[in-house]
């Protein structure tokens, strides 16, 4: 007999990470990063992410992170040799005496490698994380994406900033959609007119308020990305809601500086996990996709430049 | 031989697969057998351990898809843990992240510890010996843009610059690029010297006076610090100084940075004093030079200790302690026999500033 109502699954969204297991990490990598002058740095950014992966459960079951440190030394290299390569045609121009073009040519390299570089971060990145040996994956489209990338940002520098919201939720739109998870496809619908409205309430309340509003602005900005998530597979889904209030991000954040500012920084690694832990007791889950069905489909994907890129251009992981 | 129920995730979906567990301890290997496929056989060295707080969770490599094994039988899980820890199977990273919350505060501590050396020694030597680079023309450019900004406001006494440019003419003072003097009606007990070789003098300062050896160990001081150039290596020390805090604190947030910000300026205080008594020594080096008193150096002290409080722009700040400058001077003078030779030239200089 077939179930002719999709039964309600339950799912559990957990981060077990301790503060003193993550302050572990931290030092041994700071201690191994100063001992060979910084060359341990990729592996060290590897068990980061591998403890962050693998404390994060669904279902009692951990996430992992597979990028080894090997790779990323790999991308590693490659991006030195990139940020090379570009210094060194600005330098050429300005031995030439033409340090305006130098430095016209130095950004518009940087630029044209952030798409590129989100692009490979997030397709390494998904095809390393897999929960239950089950791959996630990222299939976006390189030229496509390239190319809405400087359509949006044209609009942006066009319209004096105003389209940096519809830039921001586009691209999160794009990348969120192009995300797998074996068989089940994320899906991300927000829109930049909301996104702007939002902030532009946030900024101007937070003005008024001086700064009080600014926990309930980071608490809009949380909703908007877990609300708007959801997980899809064959005409089931999964949704999440988030639960914070901006009286939780309160006592959240100052805490989080409190504990900082006492332990005169040692405290750093519980304020990470404690962040962590934050986010995921406050994400809910509802929906009805077996989880125990899901097909391994996302391919491997082993180079780690775009990462790495990424990394020397500090942009953050989650756009 | 050992073994447990486990569940298995074989890389293809996410359907857990009840099976058994065997440990081979003459293999160093794991193996157990699924509904599907013959028998499969892990080594332990290949294999990624993880504790979790539902039991032990193993990681293995296929030939596509990684593959998981959880178990949660307590006994067959310390048993591999001895078995492991015998065998010599964990790795050198293992063993530093298992070695104990005590052992990581106890790195931590010495990272700090070592930071903090390299800070307080290695970066101020270092940022120093970078002044080497900077051409001299910069120091001129910093200069003279200071002055710009700091004589805004104050009474430059033309007269009595030029008299007191004729007194520095009368004296050696073992520069090495011209020095130009200024004279400025303030009731400022002070004098400060530019990178440029532009030397500031307040007549609150020269009032206070009684002879003119107490001027030429001011000149003397302030001459030091543009010959040895002070400024730039204070500029270069607190500019390493920072970019070294920055990187440190680099990857954490925008407190951090405010605290190391403010832990800079704190150290770069004492960076000064040391300039300070190089330049106190150096100083007494030209009074002794021009067979002026020295004893006009540890006078000069004194007008700046009665004055009690000081103003002084800022990235020239914090003096050595009054007390133990006049001790020092003192100490050195002591003994030594010096060559003093009344100069008219300067005495009736001195008079005309003091006007």
């Amino acid at each position: 007999m077939e179930d002719l109502l999709p039964k309600k699954m339950t799912y559990n969204l957990d981060f077990k990470g301790k503060g003193g297991d993550f302050f572990g990490i931290v030092i041994v990598n700071w201690l191994l990063t100063i001992v060979t002058l910084g060359i341990y740095y990729p592996w060290a950014k590897a068990k980061t992410l591998q403890f962050f992966c693998g404390k994060t459960s669904l279902n009692n079951d951990p996430f992992a992170f597979h990028g080894t440190g090997n790779e990323m030394f790999k991308g590693f290299i490659k991006a030195i040799i990139l940020f090379f390569g570009l210094f060194a045609i600005m330098g050429i121009f300005i031995y030439l005496k033409l340090p305006f073009v130098g430095m016209l040519l130095f950004y518009l390299g940087i630029f044209a490698v952030l798409p590129l570089a989100i692009h490979g971060s997030y397709r390494y990145r998904m095809s390393r994380t897999s929960w239950r040996g089950i791959r996630f994956g990222y299939r976006g489209d390189k030229q496509e994406f390239v190319k809405l990338f400087f359509k949006w940002f044209l609009l942006t520098i066009v319209t004096f900033g105003i389209y940096g919201s519809w830039f921001h939720i586009n691209m999160r739109k794009y990348v969120f959609s192009n995300i797998r998870f074996g068989d089940a496809e994320f899906e991300y619908d927000g829109d930049g007119g909301d996104y702007f409205m939002m902030n532009l309430k946030g900024y101007l309340l937070t003005l008024v308020t001086l700064g009080i509003y600014s926990f309930w602005w980071q608490k809009d900005i949380f909703e908007y990305f877990v609300n708007n998530l959801s997980l899809h597979k064959e005409g089931k889904s999964v949704e999440l809601t988030s639960t914070a209030t901006g009286g939780d991000f309160a006592g959240l954040i100052l805490t989080n500086l409190l504990l900082i500012i006492f332990t005169l920084g040692f405290g750093y690694a519980w304020a990470v996990t404690r962040t962590m832990k934050f986010i995921f007791d406050h994400i809910k889950v509802d929906g009805n996709i077996d989880l125990d069905s899901l097909q391994q489909t996302e391919e491997n994907f082993k180079d780690a430049t775009g990462d790495d890129v990424s990394d020397f251009l500090d942009i953050d992981f989650i756009v | 031989m050992l073994q447990a129920e486990a569940i298995l995730y074989d890389g293809k979906s996410s359907v857990p697969q009840n099976i058994i567990v065997f440990l081979d301890k003459y293999k160093h290997a794991l193996s157990f057998q699924t509904t599907k496929d013959a028998k499969n056989e892990w080594h332990i060295k290949d294999i990624v351990f993880e504790t979790l707080d539902t039991g032990l969770q193993l990681q293995y490599q296929g030939t596509d898809a990684v593959q998981i094994i959880k178990i949660s039988d307590t006994d067959f899980i310390n048993k591999i843990k001895v078995f492991r820890k015998e065998n010599g199977h964990e790795n050198w990273y293992e063993k530093l992240i298992n070695s104990g919350f005590k052992t990581h505060v106890l790195l931590a501590l010495l990272i700090f510890t070592l930071i903090g050396l390299t800070y307080v020694y290695v970066i101020p030597w270092f940022g120093e010996k970078a002044v080497v680079i900077i051409p001299e023309s910069y120091d001129n450019t910093l200069g003279s843009s200071f002055v710009e900004q700091s004589l805004l406001f104050s009474e430059v006494d033309s007269a009595k610059t030029k008299s007191l440019n004729a007194f520095a003419n009368e004296l050696q003072l073992n520069n090495t690029k011209p020095l130009h003097f200024i004279y400025v009606n303030e009731d400022v007990v002070n004098a400060f010297a530019l990178p440029d070789g532009t030397i500031v003098v307040y007549s609150g300062i020269v009032n206070k006076m009684e002879d003119y050896d107490e001027l030429v160990a001011l000149l003397g001081h302030e001459s030091a610090h543009v010959n040895s150039r002070h400024a730039m290596k204070m500029l270069c020390r607190n500019l390493s100084g920072y970019i070294f805090i920055s990187a440190i604190l680099g990857d954490t947030n925008g407190v951090m940075a405010v605290i190391g910000d403010n832990v800079n300026s704190l150290q770069s205080l004492s960076f000064s004093r040391k300039f300070e008594e190089e330049a106190d020594l150096k100083g007494l080096e030209i009074v002794t030079k021009n067979n002026v008193d020295p004893n006009g150096m540890s006078n000069l002290f004194k007008r700046l200790q009665s004055n009690g409080k000081m103003t002084i722009p800022q990235f020239l700040s914090s003096h050595p302690m009054t007390e133990e400058r006049i001790k020092y001077i003192n100490m050195l003078n002591k003994g030594k026999k010096h060559k003093i030779q009344e100069n008219v030239k300067l005495k009736t200089l001195f008079q005309e500033l003091k006007e």
